[in-house]
């Protein structure tokens, strides 16, 4: 019975309370940010937020708001949590500069075979929909895309090798095209 | 493990005790078995699974397995299992120099089990004669050379030998087959079989050329 329990998806009722008074300040109310600093949560895989969730209460994935935030979360309301936002519908992002998106299409359909770069496709599929191992990405905040991207490079997020790798191949205007292209997916 | 398997490892024991009692065990040290390679070997790989596990490759490798005409990335669908296997634990032990790829081969990115399920269901996919090709000159240049030098392990028709690590090359793009000719040649690919090396020591970056381009004109085998 316990185990059969623990095969069902997570349940999404319950954290309606805790996002509206800790995440929604900056998450959205409904998991869209406006602020472009701040990613959108809104149909990210549950099993995704909830990795991140644990990073952050860790520190593999290191960032101090986020850190501070979850030290004050019961670590049994992640799931529920993730699962919440796993359920919200994402808004579209916003592309100022199309000719920068298409560079950006070339690299997140072809990646660049000079310097081993993959194509992003390849992962996180060529809609940016995403899975559990690798997030969605389609609609995402510029910003935030090159921030990530850029720590990927530094080695600051090092949640994922792969994407260490990748990001120090990327170089900052081919990030910035990628970031471009994917707000728009 | 598949029947197929099972002679592979008995023929590996049997090469490795050969070597190791033989007058020359370094010439044939390039498909000496070591323990991932024989781990990868023995696990019996699944298809579904492979395919799942694959995404990871595909950034490069393209959906398919079918590489890139530009001979950047190799196709690898059609390949042998025993090859793919072979080759990818080769590159993540050091064994074959690719940089490129190194990252994406390491245990952090892939289990032994998924290299074993990745290769079972890379063996299956079709092979479309739609593949990078040569120039097309002096095709009967290359077609002598292929046949003093190549067949014999490669097979007449390129298919490679599953059971000996040799891949096939029917389907392979032409600029693909053209950089790895001149890695294996100079020593720079690193985990070349020794009798290759040997086979084409003296070849000139034309030779090498005119035998890939006629490879890469090598019909393709129906899907398995």
């Amino acid at each position: 019975m316990l185990a059969l329990w623990a095969c069902l998806p997570f349940p999404a009722t319950g954290a309606e309370d805790t996002v509206a008074k800790v995440c929604a300040a900056c998450h959205g109310s409904d998991g869209n940010s406006t602020d472009p600093t701040v990613p959108k949560l809104a149909g990210m895989d549950q099993e995704y937020l909830l990795r991140q969730l644990k990073g952050f209460a860790s520190g593999q994935r290191r960032n101090e708001i986020m850190a501070g935030i979850v030290a004050n979360l019961d670590s049994g309301e992640f799931a529920t949590l993730a699962a919440w936002y796993g359920k919200q519908k994402p808004t579209p992002g916003k592309v100022v500069d199309a000719k920068l998106a298409e560079a950006g299409r070339r690299i997140y359909e072809d990646g660049n075979t000079d310097s081993g770069v993959p194509a992003c496709a390849g992962c996180h599929q060529p809609d940016g929909g995403g899975n559990a191992r690798f997030p969605r990405l389609a609609g995402q905040h510029q910003t935030y895309l090159l921030k990530q991207l850029g720590d990927y490079k530094s080695g600051r997020r090092a949640t994922d090798r792969l994407m260490v790798t990748v990001g120090q191949r990327l170089t900052v205007d081919e990030m910035k095209a990628l970031a471009e292209y994917i707000a728009g997916l | 493990m598949t029947p197929t398997k099972s002679c592979g490892i008995a023929l590996l024991a049997i090469l490795f005790a050969s070597a190791c009692a033989g007058p020359k065990p370094a010439q044939h040290g390039w498909n000496a078995p070591y323990p991932e390679m024989t781990a990868a070997l023995r696990l019996q790989g699944d298809a579904a699974r492979g395919e799942a596990a694959f995404v990871i490759c595909q950034g490069c490798h393209r959906v398919g397995a079918l590489g890139r005409v530009d001979g950047s990335y190799p196709r690898l669908a059609g390949q042998h299992a025993t090859v793919l296997i072979k080759q990818l634990v080769d590159v993540r032990s050091g064994r074959r120099s690719n940089p490129k790829m190194l990252p994406f081969a390491d245990h952090l990115a892939l289990t032994t089990q998924e290299v074993a399920d990745i290769a079972a269901y890379l063996e299956r996919l079709p092979v479309p004669s739609d593949n990078g090709r040569g120039p097309g000159e002096q095709l009967d240049h290359g077609a002598k050379l292929y046949a003093a030098d190549c067949a014999t392990c490669h097979g007449q028709n390129g298919e490679g030998v599953a059971d000996r690590y040799f891949p096939r090359l029917a389907g392979q793009h032409y600029r693909y087959l053209l950089r790895e000719g001149r890695m294996i040649r100079d020593g720079t690919r690193r985990n070349a079989n020794p009798d290759m090396v040997n086979a084409i020591r003296n070849y000139s970056d034309e030779d090498i050329d005119r035998v890939s381009d006629y490879v890469s004109r090598l019909p393709v085998a129906p899907a398995r």
